[in-house]
């Protein structure tokens, strides 16, 4: 008994040895170019069966666009299917951390844009999905604006993903509750304060914040630093030119903490999620809530929206100094991203990348009346008036600026969020929590 | 069947199957952490041997220790109250209840049964302020306590505490159950002897009942004990840690180290830890199983 257990003991022991021979991954740069040219000038309909990671079922979301498009993509080129593999999207990143562990990335998946893929790019995990589309002639159909924004927020010269989405992001408000409390809507800083003291006044809820998802509280410390310190303060405090101890990051969540101080998020916003609180908007339960232009999607939707077509509105940040930062500069982002696995890609991926990018705008705007970075021709005959007002502030957009944890690691950024609740219920100060950013940036180092 | 017994042949047919799957699932795992703590990043992105840097960064790491405090606090409050709570209970169904005990064991023993999201569900709204009261609020609104009405899980003072009550709810029925089946094999002449004897209430407890259970406490601290020690799917379903980092446990700590933050080495150097503290702890715990209690 005792020789078997000193075998096996032996035997764990070797097998832990050869584990760590695995390759030594590089630790910067690019790797190795992949470079598959397309064979001829036209499909040659390869055969092909590809894998797609994604976080939106098949009839939700992006995943009727996805789903959309492959299938259409399936009656052109009989050799071609798909499998599609759903994960929820809190799992997201710890999965496909997983398959790069094991190199079985799939063909695409879904990932998170800005830093998250410099990872997969210094692993040489992803394709540079800016040369695919030069190699197939499609680049021209990526939004210059999406491509720029996605190259900002990587900080790379080069495009590895593909946008789902060319958001921006504001305040939605009640109109009905405006008009109660006798408020017009902001154009500056102070005129918001005193609309949110008004309304508080008038007995209804300012604000309603995404408390328990966190990043709906962050978006709002970000709103007040940018339009007191420029659009590039947080890439400054992650380059270190500034710290995120610096005053004017101070005085960002000192103003998100006064106000809760005061009320305006009424009481236990750390656990009411945003879904809960787009809802409290959208049934008259609080007056204004910090969203993204994804949620006329949720206006839209006449069963969920309590206050009708024509209930709810939308205003940029109010600005504190316009030399800083202008009205017409608003927060963007291009949402969940597409990224190409290297290990499997062939020419047969290419080409139906060329088909996706080439389809996609068309796609989004017929079936949701949505910009998803792409170039389209179709006119929604029957748009909504929620999406004509979203398309008309992209369209009064002149500059971006990037959301709180853009520029920042997952440790960071996890600290970041975490912490802001605290920062909500007073338990932190604001100085304390600038404080736990800065420290994580040195232990995330 | 002595003859079996001593037989190394029949030994090794029954025993070492077994050994091996036992070996390569549990413990080749816990050897191949043990041998990513000296690593890193995580595999196949930045993954780099760093010796005993791990090491020396958990003796710093304000978060660790913050974790560990949490933990601490989370197995002393939810062990005494599961074990406690059973105990209390198995001793109602023993000497208290006359009518219905099947169907009163039944709805004790249900919680135990349901999944943990779907109790957390519930318990996010019983503990609900925004936007609407939840159970618990509207109660203490309505009796007049309206100076206790808070947000329960949305503030570090209250999240903990909330978050054990409703671990204690879930698994005092298993305990219960574990007790009674206990107390029914005393032998009722044992007791009736004491009880002639003058022995009743707390005398009966201290002297001829906690005795003779000792086995079976022993046995149900060192379950709850590892139960709490890897606090884990209760404290995500209903505050994912929070709020702040007040019900972050080691074992949220570290599944955040090791994806989230793609430090696998580090987070196994924490899930060790872990290990190492449930081994010690259990160990302790099954100390106080002493055989003289006759």
């Amino acid at each position: 008994m005792k020789k078997t257990g000193n075998v096996l003991l032996c035997l764990a022991v070797a097998v832990c040895s050869l584990a760590g021979c695995s390759k030594k991954t590089a630790s910067s740069g690019t790797g190795t170019e992949k470079i598959i040219s397309p064979s001829s000038a036209e499909d040659p309909k390869l055969s092909k069966k590809i894998k797609i990671l994604s976080i939106w079922p098949e009839d939700n979301d992006n995943g009727v666009l996805l789903t959309d498009i492959f299938d259409a993509y399936k009656k052109e080129n009989p050799n071609f299917d798909y499998d599609y593999e759903l994960v929820s999207s809190s799992d997201l990143r710890q999965k496909v951390t997983t398959l790069a562990a094991s190199n079985d990335l799939p063909d695409i998946f879904v990932y998170e844009s800005g830093k998250p893929i410099l990872d997969l790019v210094s692993a040489d995990k992803i394709m540079d999905t800016g040369s695919i589309l030069e190699q197939f002639n499609c680049s021209d159909k990526l939004s210059p604006s999406a491509v720029s924004l996605l190259k900002n927020l990587s900080g790379t010269d080069k495009l590895y993903d593909l946008p789902l989405g060319l958001n921006i992001e504001g305040f939605w408000y009640n109109k009905a509750l405006f008009k109660k409390a006798h408020v017009d809507v902001p154009e500056t800083w102070n005129d918001f304060e005193q609309v949110l003291s008004k309304l508080k006044a008038a007995g209804i809820q300012p604000l309603a914040a995404g408390g328990s998802d966190k990043w709906g509280v962050t978006r709002l410390i970000n709103a007040y630093l940018v339009r007191t310190a420029g659009a590039d303060a947080m890439k400054k405090a992650a380059a270190d030119p500034a710290r995120y101890t610096d005053a004017p990051y101070v005085a960002a969540a000192k103003k998100i903490q006064d106000w809760a101080k005061a009320g305006y998020f009424g009481i236990g916003v750390t656990t009411v999620d945003m879904n809960t609180a787009g809802s409290m908007l959208l049934t008259g339960k609080a007056a204004i809530f910090y969203n993204g232009s994804w949620f006329a999607s949720n206006l839209n939707d006449k069963s969920a929206n309590a206050a009708g077509e024509d209930g709810i509105g939308f205003f940029n940040i109010p600005v504190v100094d316009p030399s800083i930062s202008s009205g017409r500069e608003y927060s963007m982002n291009c949402g969940n991203i597409l990224c190409i696995g290297k290990n499997r890609y062939d020419e047969a991926t290419g080409w139906l990348l060329k088909y996706f990018v080439e389809h996609i705008g068309d796609t989004a705007m017929s079936l949701q009346g949505s910009v998803k970075g792409y170039t389209y021709t179709v006119q929604n005959t029957q748009m909504s008036d929620y999406t004509k007002l979203v398309l008309q502030e992209l369209g009064n957009a002149q500059s971006a600026f990037t959301w709180f944890e853009a520029t920042m690691g997952s440790e960071v950024s996890t600290v970041a969020q975490n912490n802001v609740q605290t920062l909500l219920t007073g338990d932190m100060s604001a100085m304390d929590y600038m404080k736990s950013i800065q420290y994580a940036v040195k232990t995330s180092n | 069947m002595t003859k079996v017994l001593k037989d190394k042949k029949a030994i090794g047919i029954f025993v070492v199957p077994g050994f091996i799957i036992y070996t390569l699932i549990v413990m080749l795992p816990i050897v191949w952490s043990f041998y990513y703590t000296f690593y890193s990043g995580s595999p196949g992105l930045r993954w780099n041997f760093c010796g005993l840097k791990n090491y020396q960064m958990l003796f710093h790491d304000k978060n660790f220790l913050a974790a560990l405090l949490v933990n601490l606090k989370y197995i002393l409050c939810v062990m005494a109250g599961q074990v406690g709570l059973g105990f209390l209970l198995s001793l109602m169904f023993m000497f208290w209840l006359t009518k219905f005990k099947a169907v009163v064991r039944t709805l004790v023993f249900f919680p135990v049964v349901l999944p943990t999201v779907a109790v957390a569900q519930l318990f996010a709204k019983i503990y609900e302020i925004q936007p609407n009261y939840g159970l618990l609020n509207s109660v203490l609104a309505h009796i007049g306590l309206q100076n206790l009405v808070q947000p329960w899980i949305g503030q570090p003072s209250t999240a903990l505490g909330s978050l054990c009550v409703m671990d204690i709810w879930v698994a005092m029925g298993f305990y219960s159950v574990i007790f009674y089946g206990a107390l029914l094999d005393i032998p009722q002449e044992t007791i009736d002897a004491a009880r002639i004897d003058g022995a009743g209430g707390f005398i009966l407890f201290r002297y001829i009942l906690a005795p003779l259970l000792r086995p079976v406490t022993v046995t149900s601290l060192v379950f709850s004990f590892t139960g709490t020690v890897k606090m884990f799917e209760s404290a995500i379903a209903l505050t994912n840690g929070g709020p702040g980092n007040a019900t972050r446990s080691m074992s949220i700590y570290m599944y955040n180290v090791a994806f989230s933050f793609n430090k696998v080495g580090y987070g196994s150097l924490i899930a060790l830890i872990i290990f190492l503290i449930c081994v010690a702890g259990s160990g302790l715990i099954s100390r106080l199983d002493t055989k003289d209690i006759y």
